[in-house]
C-alpha cells in the first residue's frame, strides 16, 4: 500500500486549520497517511490528527537544530523523513511557510514540485492548478517515484475518519546551514487572524459609525470562528485599521462565507471578495448594489440583525 | 578730465568684455547641456506662423501670466519696463567706452519719444516691484518660493531702475552728463527727481561726481545681473520666450509612446537626469518658481509631498549637479532621479492624479506630466517599484482587461436587458459605443450606462457595443507607468476597431474618450470620438430628445479633468444642464473649468490607497456642499464614485448624478 506524507504545519503550538483538509485529501486517496511534525509536540496533537486519518505521526528531530529558525533544515528533514518512511507523495498547505519548506524538500529529494494545487489524484499521479484567474484548469502529471505538492488553503473539507495513531520519534541528520536563519517573527499590528486565510469573514461598512461598534462584529465572529473585515469607507473613517480592509486596494479574500454588514457593495470592495463561496448581505437600503451580488440578503439594521445572530449562535452553543 | 575719460573707457571696455564673455560661456554651457542629454526630443517646430502668434499674445501680450490678476499686472509692468530701459543701458555702455557716442544726435525725434516712454515705463517697474515685495514680505502665499535668490533679484533690479532715473536726472541738469544734448522735457519721472532734490542748483563738480557714481552703480549692477542670470532661477528671462514659442499648440496630448520593442534600448522612461530630452531641459530652464502650479495642485493642496514646482526645481538642481558628467559623456556615474536620499521620492511621483492643473496654469507652458509619467514608467518597467495595491490591478488588467478582475467574457452583460446590440448583432451602426471598464462592471456606473442606453433608444440611435470584444482601454495601466501592459491593451482594441471601422465612437467615460481620441491614433486607430455630454446635447439640439420645462432645482457641475483640462470640453456639459433645467446654468464652484479641482481618481489613483495628507475627494465634496446646490452633476464614472464617497464622508445628502442619469429621469417622467 502506498504511503502519503503530510507536512503538519504549526503556528503558536496549534496545527494550522487548513492542514486537516490536506490530511483528508491524502486519506481519501487510499493510502496510509504519515504526518511529519517538526515542533516536537506530538502528544499534544495526536488525537486531533488521529481523528482525521493520520496513522503514523513522525516526530522529526535533529541534533542541535531548531527547525523553527531554519526553513532549509526543515525542508531537508522532511526530505529525509520522506525517504526513510517510503513516502510516494509529500503534501502540505500552500501557505507562505508551506511553499518555502516544500520547495526546499523537493530540491533535496530532486523530486517534482507543484504548489497552489486545487486537487490531487494519487492513482494517476496528477495535480490540478488554476490559471488565468480561474478561467482555466491545468492538469499536471507528476513523474518519478515521489512528488511534492502544496495544496491551496481551503481546497478540501476536513472530514472525520478516526484511526489509531502511532507516534514515531525519528532523528535525522541535516546540515546546520546558516544561510537563512529566522531571527525574529513580527506579528501584524492586529491580534486578529489573517483575512486572506479565513474561512468565514464578517465585514462592516461605514454605518458601523465607530470603532467601538466593531465589537458587535467581534462577538459574532467569535461564535462563527470568523475573522472581522472592513470596507474602505469604514477604514477611511478611522473605524478600523487598514490591515482589516477588504477590497481592490486592501486584502483579496475568498472565504467560504462572507457576511457584509452595512456594505453598499462598491465595485472596489466587491473586487476583493467576489470569489467568496457564499455571500450574505445585511443592509437597510434595499437598493444597495450588494444585494445583486449576494446569495442571501437581509434588509435590516445591522445593529439589530448581528446581535440577534450572535444570540442565536450562542443558544446553539 | 581727459585722463579720467580715457581711464573710464579702458575700465568699461574691460568690464564689458569680461562680463559678456562670462555670460556667453555660461549660456553656451546651458545650450551644450540641452544638446548632450539623451532623450529623443521633439523635431523641428511646425506651424511657425501660429507660434509667432503665441509669442505675441503670451510673451509680448503677457496674456498667460495675467491669468493671475495682480501678480500678472505686476509682472507685465516689470517686463515692459525692463524691455524699455535696455536700449538706454546699451547706449550708456557704448558711451562708457566711446565717450562721443550718442543715438540722440542721429535720430533726435524718435530718441526723445523713446526716452519719454522708457522713463515712465521704467518707473512703473518700481510699482511692479512694490507689489512683488508686498507679496514676499507681507502676504507670503505658501506656493511662493521664499529665498535669497528672489530677494537678490528684486534688489538688483530696483537698483538698476533707480540709478536709471538718477542718471537721467543728471543728464537733464549737467552739461557734462548730457554731452551737449538737450534732455530737458523728455524725462517726465526723472524730471521730478531734479526738482525734488534741487539738482539744478548743485555745483558742476557735484553734478559730474553724482553722474559718474550713478553710472558705475548702474553698470556694475547690470553686468553683475548678467552674470548672475544663467545660474539662477532667473534663467527664466532667457528661456521663457523660447519655451513658450515651442509649447504644444494643442490642449489635447498623449502620454509619450515608448518603443517597448526596441531591442537596443537600455532603459525605458526617465530614470536618470541625462535621459531627459532637450525640450524637457528647456522646460526646466524656463521655470521661475512662481508657484502657480503648486497653488492649483490637488496633491499639494491636500498635504501630499508632491509639488509640481518642487519637481521642476529638484530636476533642475539634479541636472546642474550632473552637468559635468552629461557634458563629458561619463553618464554611468549619474545617480538615479528617484533613489535613496534623493529629493524626489516614490511618494512624490505616485501622488500625482495627472489632472494637469499644473500644466494648464503654467505661464511658461512647462509640461510637468512629461516628467512625472516618464518617471513612473521607469519605476514600473525598470525597477518593478510601484504602490503594492497596483499589483493586483495590473494582474487583473492583464488577465481580464479590467482593473477589478471580473471575467472578461461578462463585459457585455450589463447591456443584456437594455436591447443594445453588439457589433456582431448589428454590424453597421452609426454609433459604436465603446463602453469602458467602469461603465461595464461597476454597478454604480452601470446605472449610468443603462440610462444612456435607454436615451439612445428613445432618440432612435443606430448603436452597437463591442461586448466581450471590447478590452480595457489602457488609461489606468498607462498612467500607472506600465507602458508595456498599456500597449498590449491598446493594440488589442486597435485591432478590433480597425476590423469594424466605426463611423463614430461614443463613450460616457472621459478617460476612455481621451485614450481613443488622443492616444489611439498613434497606434493606428483614428476614428471620430464623441463624449456622451456632447452627444446628448447634439440629440437635444436635433429634437431627438425632448425636454420639458420643469425645474430640477439647483445643480452644480464638477469638471472631470480628462474632459475639461485634457480635452477642453467645458461648455457642452454646462449647456446640457441648462437645457435640462429650464435654461438655468449650473452654479459654479470656486474652483471650476480650467481651474477645476480633481476628484482624486485620475492617474490610476483610483486604484491606490490615499495614505498621505487629507482626502482629495473630501476636499472637493466640501466645496460642493458650500454651493448649496441640490445636486452635483458630473460626466465621469470615476468622479461620481469619488464625489459620492466624499459627500458621504462629509455627511452630506447632496446627490451625485451623471448627466445621462439626470436626463433619463427627466425624459422618463415626460413619457
Amino acid at each position: 500500500m502506498s504511503k502519503t506524507g503530510v507536512f503538519i504545519e504549526t503556528t503558536d503550538q496549534e496545527i494550522k486549520q487548513s492542514v486537516f483538509g490536506v490530511i483528508s485529501a491524502a486519506a481519501a486517496g487510499g493510502g496510509e497517511v504519515t504526518g511529519f511534525l517538526l515542533d516536537g509536540r506530538a502528544d499534544k496533537y495526536k488525537d486531533q490528527l488521529a481523528a482525521c486519518g493520520v496513522t503514523e505521526l513522525v516526530a522529526l528531530e535533529a541534533k542541535d537544530i531548531d527547525f523553527s529558525k531554519s526553513p532549509q533544515a526543515t525542508g531537508e528533514a522532511l526530505a529525509k523523513g520522506a525517504t526513510d518512511f517510503g513516502i510516494s507523495a509529500l503534501l502540505g498547505v500552500s501557505s507562505p511557510t508551506g511553499n518555502d519548506v516544500l520547495a526546499r524538500a523537493a530540491m533535496a529529494l530532486k523530486a517534482p514540485l507543484a504548489l497552489d494545487c486545487m486537487d490531487v489524484d494519487f492513482t494517476a499521479n496528477t495535480v490540478k492548478k488554476s490559471h488565468f484567474s480561474g478561467k482555466a484548469v491545468a492538469t499536471l502529471e507528476m513523474t518519478g517515484a515521489l512528488f511534492v505538492c502544496g495544496i491551496r488553503p481551503n481546497s478540501f473539507e476536513a472530514v472525520e475518519s478516526p484511526v489509531t495513531i502511532k507516534i514515531t520519534p525519528h532523528t535525522v541528520e541535516v546540515e546546520n546551514s546558516d544561510a537563512i536563519i529566522v531571527t525574529e517573527v513580527q506579528a501584524a499590528d492586529s491580534s486578529r487572524k489573517d483575512l486572506t486565510e479565513a474561512t468565514v469573514i464578517i465585514s462592516g461598512g461605514r454605518p458601523m459609525a465607530s470603532s467601538d461598534n466593531f465589537k458587535i462584529l467581534d462577538e459574532c465572529a467569535r461564535k462563527l470562528d470568523a475573522v472581522v473585515g472592513a470596507s474602505r469607507a469604514a477604514v477611511d473613517a478611522g473605524y478600523a485599521p487598514h490591515s482589516m480592509q477588504v477590497g481592490q486596494t486592501g486584502k483579496i479574500v475568498s472565504p467560504k462565507l462572507y457576511i457584509g454588514c452595512g456594505l453598499s457593495g462598491s465595485v472596489q470592495h466587491f473586487a476583493g471578495m467576489k470569489t467568496s463561496k457564499v455571500i450574505v448581505a445585511i443592509n437597510t437600503d434595499k437598493d444597495a448594489p450588494i444585494f445583486t451580488k449576494s446569495d442571501y440578503g437581509i434588509i435590516g439594521d445591522l445593529f439589530e440583525v448581528v446581535p440577534a445572530l450572535t444570540k442565536e449562535l450562542e443558544k446553539q452553543g | 578730465m581727459t585722463l579720467y575719460l580715457a581711464l573710464k573707457s579702458a575700465i568699461m571696455a574691460i568690464l564689458l568684455a569680461g562680463a559678456f564673455y562670462l555670460f556667453k560661456t555660461k549660456v553656451q554651457r546651458l545650450f551644450l547641456i540641452m544638446q548632450s542629454v539623451d532623450g529623443p526630443g521633439p523635431g523641428e517646430p511646425d506651424r511657425i506662423k501660429e507660434r509667432m502668434g503665441v509669442l505675441f499674445r503670451d510673451v509680448l501680450g503677457q496674456s498667460n501670466v495675467r491669468r493671475k490678476k495682480m501678480a500678472g499686472w505686476a509682472h507685465t509692468l516689470i517686463f515692459f519696463g525692463f524691455l524699455a530701459v535696455q536700449p538706454h543701458s546699451l547706449e550708456l555702455m557704448i558711451r562708457g567706452v566711446i565717450p562721443g557716442f550718442s543715438v540722440g544726435h542721429l535720430l533726435p525725434g524718435l530718441y526723445n519719444f523713446y526716452l519719454f516712454t522708457a522713463d515712465i515705463l521704467g518707473f512703473l517697474v518700481l510699482a511692479g516691484f512694490a507689489y512683488a515685495a508686498h507679496r514676499r514680505f507681507v502676504t507670503k502665499p505658501a506656493y511662493l518660493t521664499m529665498g535669497r535668490d528672489a530677494n537678490l533679484i528684486i534688489l538688483f533690479t530696483s537698483v538698476i531702475i533707480i540709478t536709471f532715473h538718477l542718471i537721467n536726472a543728471c543728464q537733464v541738469v549737467s552739461p557734462y552728463a548730457a554731452q551737449g544734448y538737450d534732455y530737458s522735457g523728455v524725462f517726465p519721472v526723472s524730471g521730478i527727481i531734479v526738482s525734488i532734490f534741487g539738482m539744478a542748483h548743485l555745483s558742476a563738480d557735484t553734478q559730474v561726481f553724482l553722474f559718474e557714481t550713478f553710472y558705475f552703480i548702474h553698470m556694475l549692477t547690470i553686468l553683475g545681473f548678467l552674470i548672475y542670470i544663467p545660474g539662477s532661477k532667473h534663467l527664466h528671462l532667457l528661456a521663457a520666450a523660447p519655451n513658450v514659442f515651442l509649447k504644444p499648440l494643442e490642449r489635447e496630448k498623449a502620454v509619450q509612446k515608448t518603443d517597448i520593442e526596441d531591442e537596443d534600448a537600455e532603459s525605458f522612461g526617465l530614470g536618470k537626469i541625462n535621459e531627459l530630452n532637450w525640450y524637457n531641459v528647456l522646460n526646466l530652464y524656463a521655470c521661475t518658481e512662481c508657484g502657480r502650479c503648486q497653488e492649483q495642485c490637488p496633491a499639494d493642496h491636500t498635504g501630499k509631498p508632491l509639488s509640481p514646482k518642487a519637481i521642476v526645481h529638484d530636476l533642475k538642481t539634479d541636472l546642474f549637479k550632473w552637468s559635468d558628467n552629461i557634458l563629458k559623456g561619463n553618464k554611468e556615474e549619474i545617480d538615479p532621479i528617484v533613489g535613496e536620499g534623493t529629493e524626489i521620492t516614490p511618494d512624490i511621483i505616485w501622488s500625482c492624479t495627472t489632472c494637469r492643473a499644473c500644466e494648464d496654469i503654467c505661464p511658461v507652458n512647462i509640461q510637468h506630466l512629461d516628467f512625472i509619467l516618464e518617471a513612473r514608467k521607469y519605476q514600473v518597467l525598470m525597477e518593478a517599484e510601484f504602490p503594492v495595491e497596483m499589483q493586483d490591478t495590473f494582474t487583473n488588467l492583464e488577465n481580464q482587461g479590467n482593473p477589478w478582475g471580473f471575467s472578461a467574457d461578462t463585459r457585455g452583460n450589463w447591456a443584456k436587458e437594455t436591447g443594445i446590440p453588439t457589433m456582431a448583432e448589428n454590424p453597421h451602426p452609426d454609433i459604436l459605443w465603446f463602453v469602458g471598464s467602469a461603465s461595464s462592471f461597476d454597478d454604480r456606473a452601470v446605472k449610468i450606462s443603462r440610462a444612456l442606453a435607454e436615451l439612445l433608444k428613445i432618440a432612435g440611435v443606430n448603436v452597437a457595443i463591442l461586448g466581450e470584444q471590447e478590452w480595457g482601454v489602457g488609461d489606468t495601466a498607462r498612467r500607472a507607468g506600465n507602458e508595456y501592459l498599456a500597449q498590449m491593451m491598446i493594440m488589442q482594441n486597435v485591432e478590433v476597431l480597425n476590423e469594424c471601422r466605426p463611423k463614430r465612437i461614443l463613450t460616457a467615460c472621459p478617460h476612455t474618450y481621451n485614450m481613443l481620441k488622443n492616444e489611439y491614433p498613434e497606434f493606428g486607430a483614428d476614428f471620430p470620438v464623441v463624449h456622451h455630454s456632447q452627444y446628448l446635447l447634439e440629440l437635444v439640439r436635433q429634437n431627438r430628445l425632448i425636454l420639458d420645462e420643469r425645474s430640477l432645482g439647483t445643480i452644480t457641475f464638477h469638471d472631470s479633468c480628462y474632459l475639461g483640462r485634457w480635452n477642453g470640453i467645458f461648455d457642452e456639459p454646462r449647456e446640457l444642464i441648462a437645457q435640462m433645467n429650464r435654461g438655468q446654468a449650473p452654479i459654479e464652484m470656486k474652483r471650476t473649468k480650467d481651474k477645476g479641482f480633481c476628484c482624486g481618481a485620475g492617474g490610476a489613483r483610483m486604484f491606490m490607497e490615499e495614505t498621505l495628507g487629507n482626502y482629495i475627494n473630501v476636499d472637493r465634496a466640501k466645496e460642493i456642499t458650500a454651493t448649496g446646490a441640490d445636486m452635483v452633476a458630473s460626466a465621469c464614472p470615476y468622479c461620481i464614485t469619488m464625489l459620492q464617497d466624499g459627500l458621504k464622508e462629509c455627511g452630506s445628502e447632496i446627490k451625485v448624478h451623471d448627466l445621462a442619469e439626470i436626463m433619463h429621469r427627466k425624459i422618463k417622467e415626460t413619457h
